[in-house]
């Protein structure tokens, strides 16, 4: 047993996700009876794969979902994962993989490029890192959502605005329905980014403080990363809720949805590209050790 | 065993006539009574839509003729049988199979794909079933046609798209729109035809609250009253669109009766809720400016039709996968059916070996008078197993053959070979 959980690596699961992803995209080509409990099946292996690769992390390489870049990426990926089976177990006849699954097969590629080093820690710091940690996880999950419900309202608006009627096993949910999640979406990732934002000052503080890590200045990469996404996502939610009682509320949130995903994916860029002192151990001054 | 068919369609008999012969059902059961006097020992089913009217007759023997049931058919109706014999086809076995495989999927229908013909042929063979003139054939190909159309339904997409302008409005354009109904106001604007139609799949999609208005405010209330609805004002029109979610409009008016200029008014009303317009009316009640409003969904009949146009293609480009379907049930019925004529040979053949056997035995057993009940079972069994062996291969052949047609050489050759009589 321990011998094949020690065996799931990443790309059992990126596999099972990408086979997930072209049955998906194989609706728009041929019809088939089968596809939908192959790509369920395919989807719900791989997030089983996935499940047991972030607990074989935890207990046995002492890496928590929250305790490095990697894991924190592969958490996101696995969240917005598990929406997905879900979703689709509840609505067959809705493609939601073609949206969801490659911002999962997205934040995958992005933990394989990321640190792999935990953050170093204290009792104190594992309990706002921790918090830290999930009100960014909260944000980033926020905003692939109703970036994924935006751009399936486009498409669904698109679609009527021509007065096509809609293709064979391509029935995407209704502009009511979109609009609920796109709606909802903006305050929940502007919150929890800011939470996010100021339990970090927090955790740089107590970091500080014990001189455990390295103290993040204001100028550093991440600071302006986030301060600016937050900055961001505050002022998307504030024109998001202008919009909402005009007619076209829904296509500027839907539009709002789909800036705040690239603003997150070039914040991502930033920092995975940019030299940080964010999450390092405190460099010894020349001649001494580094405090154990 | 014989399977025969009399009938005509939409395609092949015209309306007036078509008119004369169709069936009510309690017509339909008078007729089959007096087919079960007129024909005894034969099966028949009698399909009477409004588009066709066709009889499928069996015997065991031989189906009655085809001109029997056309005159049958004219009699039971008091039509001329010479206005029919021109214009009723007939089909014989295999074609009969076909082609009643092919009208239960909904592929002989006039809206390819429809799903009503399948409820029916259900009834059709129901009220065969209650009149006694359905049997083993008849039932089996009826059974095999329910399974053949269940077939087609989910393994093809050929049912699947809607064709009629009520049914795509509400399934493919509102409910693009609105994820559900029972928190919706519908309008209805006129006593059009199509409203009545278009409110049932509303309804059918969970639309509660309706309110009519029309310029003659009694055909309103009169409407309301029929469709389980509120009557409203015409003349608060402005207001009624403000509040609703969903228009339909059917008047019969010949100028618009909301202007883009009315429409701005209703907007600033509307606190930004997005609006669904049916525009059925032709000409058409709602400006076609009012569509590019932001929030608004506007329809008229001919975006309507042109997405009906679009489903029906649709559904032709799923004819090939649907006819190979019915191809190949027709097929497995009718090899069970050859299969099914040769049980009286089978059975003749199974009953000599087995007399022979049971003689031997009996033989034996007197020979070997110590043998206990034990023993002679098993010997009994061995017998037993040693006869199905041997009739395996022949039986097999018998089986083999009769999924390419009646296996009359092979019947023939056994008969002969084991003398066996007629």
């Amino acid at each position: 047993m321990t011998a094949f959980l020690s065996g799931i690596s990443v790309v059992c699961f990126v596999a099972s996700y990408a086979v997930a992803l072209a049955c998906e995209a194989s609706r728009l080509v041929f019809r088939s009876g089968v596809r939908g409990a192959v790509m369920v099946a395919f989807a719900a292996a791989g997030l089983l794969a996935h499940t047991l690769f972030l607990g074989w992390r935890a207990v046995n390489e002492a890496a928590m979902p929250l305790s490095s870049p990697y894991d924190w990426y592969l958490l996101a990926a696995w969240m917005l994962a598990a929406g997905y089976l879900y979703l689709t177990v509840a609505n067959p006849r809705t493609p939601v993989g073609l949206f969801v699954l490659p911002v999962v097969l997205a934040l995958i590629g992005a933990a394989q490029v990321s640190s792999r080093a935990a953050f170093p820690q204290s009792p104190a710091t594992q309990v706002w890192g921790a918090i830290h940690g999930s009100f960014n996880l909260a944000a980033s999950v926020a905003v692939a959502l109703g970036a994924i419900a935006g751009l399936m309202w486009l498409i669904q608006a698109g679609r009527l605005a021509r007065k096509q009627a809609p293709l064979a096993g391509f029935r995407m949910p209704s502009l009511e329905r979109l609009a609920a999640v796109t709606a909802r979406t903006p305050s929940i990732a502007a919150w929890t980014a800011a939470a996010g934002f100021v339990s970090g000052i927090v955790l740089n503080a107590v970091n500080h403080r014990r001189g455990l890590m390295e103290t993040v200045p204001w100028t550093d990469p991440v600071v302006l990363r986030m301060g600016a996404l937050v900055a961001w996502l505050v002022v998307a939610d504030a024109l998001a809720a202008a919009a909402r009682r005009r007619p076209d509320g829904p296509r500027t949130g839907a539009r709002l949805a789909l800036v705040s995903l690239a603003a997150l994916t070039l914040s991502i860029l930033w920092g995975l590209l940019a030299p940080t002192k964010h999450g390092q151990p405190p460099v010894a001054p020349a001649g001494h050790e580094a405090a154990p | 065993m014989t399977l025969a068919l009399v009938g005509g369609t939409h395609r092949t008999v015209p309306l007036d006539l078509r008119e004369r012969l169709a069936f009510s059902a309690e017509q339909v059961t008078e007729a089959l009574n007096r087919f079960r006097d007129r024909f005894p020992g034969r099966e028949g089913v009698l399909l009477s839509t409004c588009n066709r009217v066709e009889f499928y007759a069996a015997g065991a023997e031989a189906a009655p003729p085809a001109e029997q049931i056309v005159s049958f058919l004219a009699e039971c109706r008091g039509i001329d049988a010479g206005l029919l014999t021109p214009v009723l086809a007939r089909e014989q076995d295999e074609a009969v199979v076909r082609h009643l495989f092919g009208v239960a999927s909904g592929l002989d229908s006039m809206v390819l794909g429809e799903p009503q013909i399948l409820a029916q042929v259900k009834q059709a063979w129901a009220l065969a079933q209650e009149s006694r003139t359905s049997g083993p054939l008849t039932g089996g190909m009826f059974q095999a046609a329910l399974r053949t159309a269940k077939r087609v339904a989910t393994e093809t997409a050929l049912g699947r798209e809607r064709t009629s302008i009520p049914s795509v409005a509400v399934a493919d354009f509102a409910s693009g729109v609105f994820e559900r109904f029972d928190d919706k106001r519908i309008l209805l604007v006129g006593a059009g035809k199509m409203a009545a139609e278009t409110l049932r799949y509303l309804r059918e999609a969970g639309g509660r609250d309706v309110t009519i208005v029309n310029r003659t405010a009694s055909r309103a209330v009169e409407l309301a009253a029929r469709l389980a609805a509120r009557p409203g004002d015409f003349t608060a029109l402005e207001a009624e669109l403000a509040a609703a979610d969903l228009v339909v409009s059917t008047t019969g008016s010949t100028e618009p009766i909301v202007s883009s200029d009315l429409f701005a008014r209703v907007e600033a009303r509307r606190d930004g809720r997005p609006l669904v317009v049916l525009d059925l009316a032709v000409p058409r009640d709602f400006d076609p400016r009012i569509g590019d409003r932001p929030g608004v969904w506007l329809y008229c009949v001919d975006d309507l039709a042109a997405a009906c146009e679009a489903n029906r293609k649709s559904r032709q480009r799923e004819l090939p996968a649907a006819l190979a379907i019915v191809d190949e049930e027709t097929r497995r019925f009718m090899g069970d059916l050859h299969h099914r004529a040769t049980t009286p040979v089978i059975e003749q053949l199974r009953a000599g070996w087995s007399e022979t056997g049971d003689a031997e035995l009996e033989r034996l057993f007197r020979r070997l008078p110590g043998l206990g009940d034990a023993e002679r079972a098993e010997i009994r069994q061995a017998f037993e197993r040693y006869a199905a062996k041997l009739l395996h291969p022949p039986l097999a052949s018998l089986r083999d053959e009769s999924r390419a047609g009646p296996p009359h050489g092979l019947l023939d050759a056994l008969r002969r070979l084991f003398d066996l009589k007629d």
